[in-house]
């Protein structure tokens, strides 16, 4: 079984094919995708001006994440959900999409901005809890973080102009059909094949 | 509206935007997206505080204080993008029932937001957490909430407006 079965078998779930012909099912999707998805760059946003000593700087950093992350996570767990439910309309066409890889690999790149600063950076400057700006090592994760998470929504909104979930069906080729035919003669185009 | 439209589709802005639309508007977009995530990451916070679920260590007003500026930059930065992308397709936006209804959101939204300012500005004393803890002042507070999760909602339909039916104005219908 290859990857292509896969994705195919995946497409042709009962659920993958009620979101695709529903008429109000992806809309919402993308939408609700839409509020997830600018929750987590919302909340990742103030963390990351906090290490870099923007604001918020009259909280220490533990206080601040420890109020935030929550619903940084809950907000990603529905961006996921939503974003997965999106994908399994037209499986083949999102994974082929460069856009789409782009978004994969830069979230991946984003998660592991963030596993490093967590196990790493901040276990090795516990101290730097009360001070303005973290230190550097610090500073650098959250620059990361932002433009990793802004390119995560750009290549986010090229993958609506590059794909569509609606699956379409390509006229028929048509037999016996020179097309110089139209260049040197007025005979009508024939007229295309339902 | 339709003519109105079509005049502003000829305006040199919007033949600019237009002639660069592949990579114009997808960019202007998601700065419009960045602007979304301040907005309603700075709403959340200052909900979290007034329910009581965050924020616990800085008074109401401090909340505010730190949020409401990044609001106010946000709305512009949101009103300037979101006229750029009017501009470069108008009816898409004027011709579309999603769009006036997010309007109208946005105006609700935009004065509960000036309220909140003006009493929590002026009776700072008043918001202690006595007060917070009224049925009434929750209520208000999810609502707020639920005002600009739909303004997120009709931003996005506007690309999908046929699903309005009959309420909308245009036969668009193409996913962007």
């Amino acid at each position: 079984m290859t990857f292509t079965d896969i994705l195919n078998a995946v497409a042709a779930w009962a659920v993958s094919d009620y979101i695709r012909g529903a008429l109000l099912a992806f809309p919402l999707l993308e939408s609700a995708h839409v509020v997830f998805l600018t929750l987590v760059f919302g909340t990742i946003l103030i963390v990351d001006l906090r290490l870099l000593g923007v604001a918020s700087i009259n909280r220490t950093f533990g206080a601040l994440e420890s109020d935030i992350i929550k619903w940084t996570w809950f907000a990603f767990a529905g961006a996921v959900l939503t974003g997965a439910l999106m994908f399994i309309t037209n499986p083949t066409v999102y994974f082929e999409n460069v856009p789409f890889r782009i978004k994969m690999i830069l979230l991946l790149c984003a998660g592991l901005n963030m596993l490093i600063f967590e196990q790493f950076t901040r276990r090795k400057y516990k101290d730097f809890e009360g001070t303005a700006a973290a230190p550097r090592p610090a500073r650098i994760a959250a620059v990361l973080s932002l433009v990793l998470w802004t390119g995560v929504i750009g290549a986010g909104r090229v993958i609506g102009f590059t794909t569509s979930h609606v699956a379409v069906a390509l006229p028929p080729a048509a037999e016996n059909l020179d097309f110089d035919d139209f260049l040197t003669s007025d005979a009508p185009a024939p007229a295309p094949a339902q | 509206m339709k003519n109105f439209s079509e005049w502003i589709s000829t305006t040199f802005l919007s033949l600019f935007i237009q002639n660069n639309q592949a990579w114009m508007i997808p960019t202007i977009q998601s700065v419009h997206i960045v602007g979304i995530s301040v907005v309603i990451g700075s709403i959340l916070m200052v909900a979290l505080r007034v329910l009581r679920l965050g924020w616990m260590d800085q008074s109401l007003a401090a909340v505010q204080s730190r949020f409401f500026p990044w609001l106010k930059g946000a709305i512009i930065a949101l009103a300037v993008t979101g006229a750029l992308l009017l501009v470069a397709e108008p009816a898409r936006e004027l011709m579309s029932f999603s769009f006036w209804a997010k309007m109208a959101l946005i105006v609700i939204g935009l004065g509960i937001a000036t309220a909140f300012v003006s009493t929590v500005g002026r009776n700072e004393a008043v918001w202690d957490d006595n007060r917070l803890k009224q049925g009434s002042i929750k209520l208000a507070t999810v609502l707020t909430l639920c005002v600009w999760v739909g303004v997120i909602f009709m931003g996005r339909l506007i690309a999908y407006d046929h699903v309005w039916g009959s309420l909308s104005p245009s036969n668009h219908s193409e996913p962007k």
